[in-house]
């Protein structure tokens, strides 16, 4: 199989583009109206709590712990966003209420991932374990905090963020609409996602990070403590899933809590687009892009008037997460993944 | 995991339970309401009534099936995440199987069996295929088992959920349903007068679970399937082919799920409906495998505790206004505290118990 270990991300990147112009070609869509700047940006929107996640994930992964609890993180932010949104300003909440919120939620899931970090680096939680818990308490949690609050598993109708308007050139072509009337939080993203990939690669704690992943000894001797840069990476993944929940809440406007939430697996497609953008913050975001951007294939059908069942288009990103990880399976993972690590105790 | 003793994991997961229950009995009080009253409803919701006590041997039923599904993947190393997808997709099979089967035998209680054991045939079939797709791809591709089985999930409820909306939709249904199986295909009622309940469900849960039991430990295949999974270059120097394993293990597995899904199926739904609605069983049963350390004859008293939790849990929901969600958040938190025994191990150094255990 080493031939399909081979495949490098530009070939499986062609195939998948060869895939969709084909079937492009093959159901003789109008390709003109199917790649529209509205699909970009809602692409964009559809993005952004995926990069996030992703960006989190890979900083606790490059520094050896994998936090496979991201899914659960994202609803916690999500749910507690939608919460403090109804607590402060109620069904009519207004823009600087939801900015509250989102603040306000972010405060909560950190302590969340504190006693995470704590639970897997101090007391040596099975991570696999520990991570699938924490989304099966997402999972009883957030429905639980909405039937309290709302006697139903979905909230009502909330607010969702307004778009950052810059008056003029957003009447441009093409990029008016796409960079100067855009969701604060896609540049939100766009902005933590060059910062991330800078500090990673070129500040020193960027490359304590990577060391505490791949040689953590060779951090121990150089006098950094291995457990401390783990536990800010760990921190960090839960925050930015957290983010990443409370941004889709924004952009949806209301929680769902039935079935598998409204995260729905995207904090586990988020896994997948950093190991599809080999651990890197900028590589994850656009593989987040990618998915964002399959999982906005349904609206565009349905404008044009293209007959495929909405459940079944909804299933793109999952098939696309199976065929990357596939061809791509055996990511170049941290050397001592998985690993507690002990200094002298 | 850790190496950890038999005893430690029994005292683990009895203290992981009892603790997320006090937790729970926190948030309640939290919440606002009255947690005597809580755990009253608790307690009456999983055996206060002979019906209470139908429905928790129900749920039982299913947490022992999907519960051993998962501890024969994770005693061989792999993670089957994708109980929950083989479950429906086994369901859904037993219902198609049995409706397109009906026609040509007679009615009444002789068909009737034979077209159980056809509905349970394409069962394991559909739940072992559909969980050997991602231990082909784990052992041959490479691909990280517990993201695609996660896929596969979804992927599962959506399909069935489309096939079940439109194709598969019974004509008489007015809500996105099949049709009905006939009237003769049921288990029988020998116990309890619940309509989602037989003891012959229990009993097949039951077989089944000291089956894959002797499997394990006593025959030769399960001692390679669990060395496999725990000391990889062992098995390899006894020439076990370690890709071959897991595609095996993956679709023993899944084999189970599916049956899970038949017994569902036919015991309690007598058709198939959107999976998006019908419970969350292959997930709790990880938790149940693990509160058993993945031990297929562990998974029995652990699936008992679980089936109580729901049974209670869907009591609540009716009978008083605490929200049944708070069951799924206990299950969590048993996970949470199962994952780490060193948490039990230092605390229990610290107020003075076990200090000799390394």
């Amino acid at each position: 199989m080493s031939a399909v270990r081979n495949w490098g991300r530009t070939e499986i990147g062609a195939a998948i583009g060869f895939v969709g112009v084909a079937l492009i070609g093959w159901l003789d869509l109008p390709l003109a109206e199917l790649l529209t700047v509205g699909f970009l940006s809602r692409s964009l929107q559809a993005a952004a709590p995926i990069a996030l996640t992703a960006i989190g994930g890979l900083y606790a992964e490059k520094s050896g712990v994998f936090n496979i609890g991201v899914e659960g993180f994202m609803i916690f932010g999500a749910v507690t966003t939608a919460a403090l949104t109804w607590l402060i300003g109620g069904e009519t909440a207004g823009q600087n209420t939801l900015w509250m919120a989102i603040l306000g939620s972010v405060a909560i899931v950190s302590v969340a991932a504190v006693l995470f970090a704590v639970l897997v680096i101090r007391y040596k939680a099975d991570q696999i374990v520990a991570g699938l818990a924490v989304w099966f308490l997402g999972l009883g949690f957030g429905p639980f905090v909405a039937v309290l609050l709302w006697d139903s598993q979905n909230s009502p109708g909330l607010v969702s963020v307004e778009n950052l308007t810059v008056p003029g050139l957003s009447e441009l072509p093409i990029v008016g609409a796409l960079l100067f009337d855009i969701s604060p939080l896609v540049l939100l993203t766009a902005f933590v996602t060059i910062v991330a990939w800078a500090i990673l690669y070129h500040t020193r704690y960027g490359y304590w990070i990577q060391a505490a992943g791949e040689n953590p000894e060779a951090l121990d001797t150089a006098g950094v403590s291995v457990g401390r840069v783990r536990y800010a990476a760990v921190i960090f993944s839960g925050v930015m899933a957290g983010l990443g929940g409370a941004v889709l809440l924004a952009h949806a406007g209301s929680f769902t809590g039935t079935g598998d939430t409204m995260v729905n697996g995207r904090g586990w497609i988020g896994i997948v687009a950093y190991l599809f953008g080999n651990y890197n913050p900028i590589g994850a975001a656009v593989a987040a892009l990618l998915f964002g951007g399959l999982d906005m294939l349904q609206i565009q059908f349905q404008t044009i008037g293209i007959d495929l069942p909405n459940r079944l288009v909804n299933l793109f990103p999952y098939l696309a997460v199976i065929v990357v990880l596939t061809m791509w399976g055996s990511t170049r993972v941290p050397a001592s993944l998985g690993d507690p690590y002990d200094s002298e105790e | 995991m850790l190496t950890v003793s038999v005893l430690e994991r029994v005292v683990i997961s009895a203290v992981a339970t009892v603790l997320a229950l006090l937790i729970g009995m926190v948030i309640v009080a939290g919440a606002g309401y009255d947690p005597a009253v809580f755990s009253r409803n608790l307690l009456d919701g999983a055996v206060g009534s002979e019906a209470a006590i139908a429905r928790t041997l129900m749920f039982t039923t299913l947490f022992v099936l999907t519960g051993v599904s998962v501890s024969i993947a994770f005693r061989a190393g792999v993670f089957n995440i994708g109980v929950h997808g083989q479950f429906i997709v086994g369901g859904f099979a037993t219902v198609l199987a049995i409706l397109q089967t009906a026609p040509v035998l007679p009615e009444g209680p002789i068909g009737g069996v034979v077209l159980l054991l056809v509905g349970a045939l394409a069962a394991i079939v559909a739940g072992g295929a559909y969980a050997a797709v991602p231990g082909v791809l784990k052992a041959y591709g490479g691909a990280n088992e517990i993201v695609t089985t996660i896929m596969l999930n979804f992927i599962a409820i959506g399909i069935v959920g489309w096939l079940v909306e439109g194709p598969f939709r019974g004509a008489d249904q007015s809500a996105p349903n099949t049709e009905r199986l006939p009237e003769y295909v049921e288990l029988p009622q020998l116990i309890y007068s619940s309509p989602d309940f037989s003891i012959v469900g229990l009993v097949v849960a039951l077989t089944v679970t000291v089956l894959i039991a002797v499997l394990v430990r006593r025959t030769s295949f399960g001692y390679e399937m669990v060395t496999s999974g725990q000391q990889a270059s062992a098995a390899a120097y006894a020439g076990v082919d370690a890709k071959r394993m897991v595609v095996v293990t993956m679709t023993l597995s899944g084999m189970v799920a599916g049956l899970a899904g038949a017994v569902f199926t036919v015991m309690i739904q007598g058709y198939y409906s959107d999976p998006a609605g019908i419970g969350s069983y292959g997930y709790d049963a990880i938790a149940v495998s693990l509160l058993a350390a993945n031990n297929p004859l562990g998974v029995i008293p652990a699936g008992l505790l679980f089936g109580s939790l729901d049974s209670a849990g869907s009591y609540i929901g009716i009978s008083s206004n605490v929200p049944a969600q708070l069951i799924d958040g206990v299950v969590g938190l048993v996970v949470l505290f199962v994952s780490a025994p060193e948490l039990f191990r230092m605390a229990a150094k610290r107020i003075g118990l076990g200090g000799d255990e390394q």
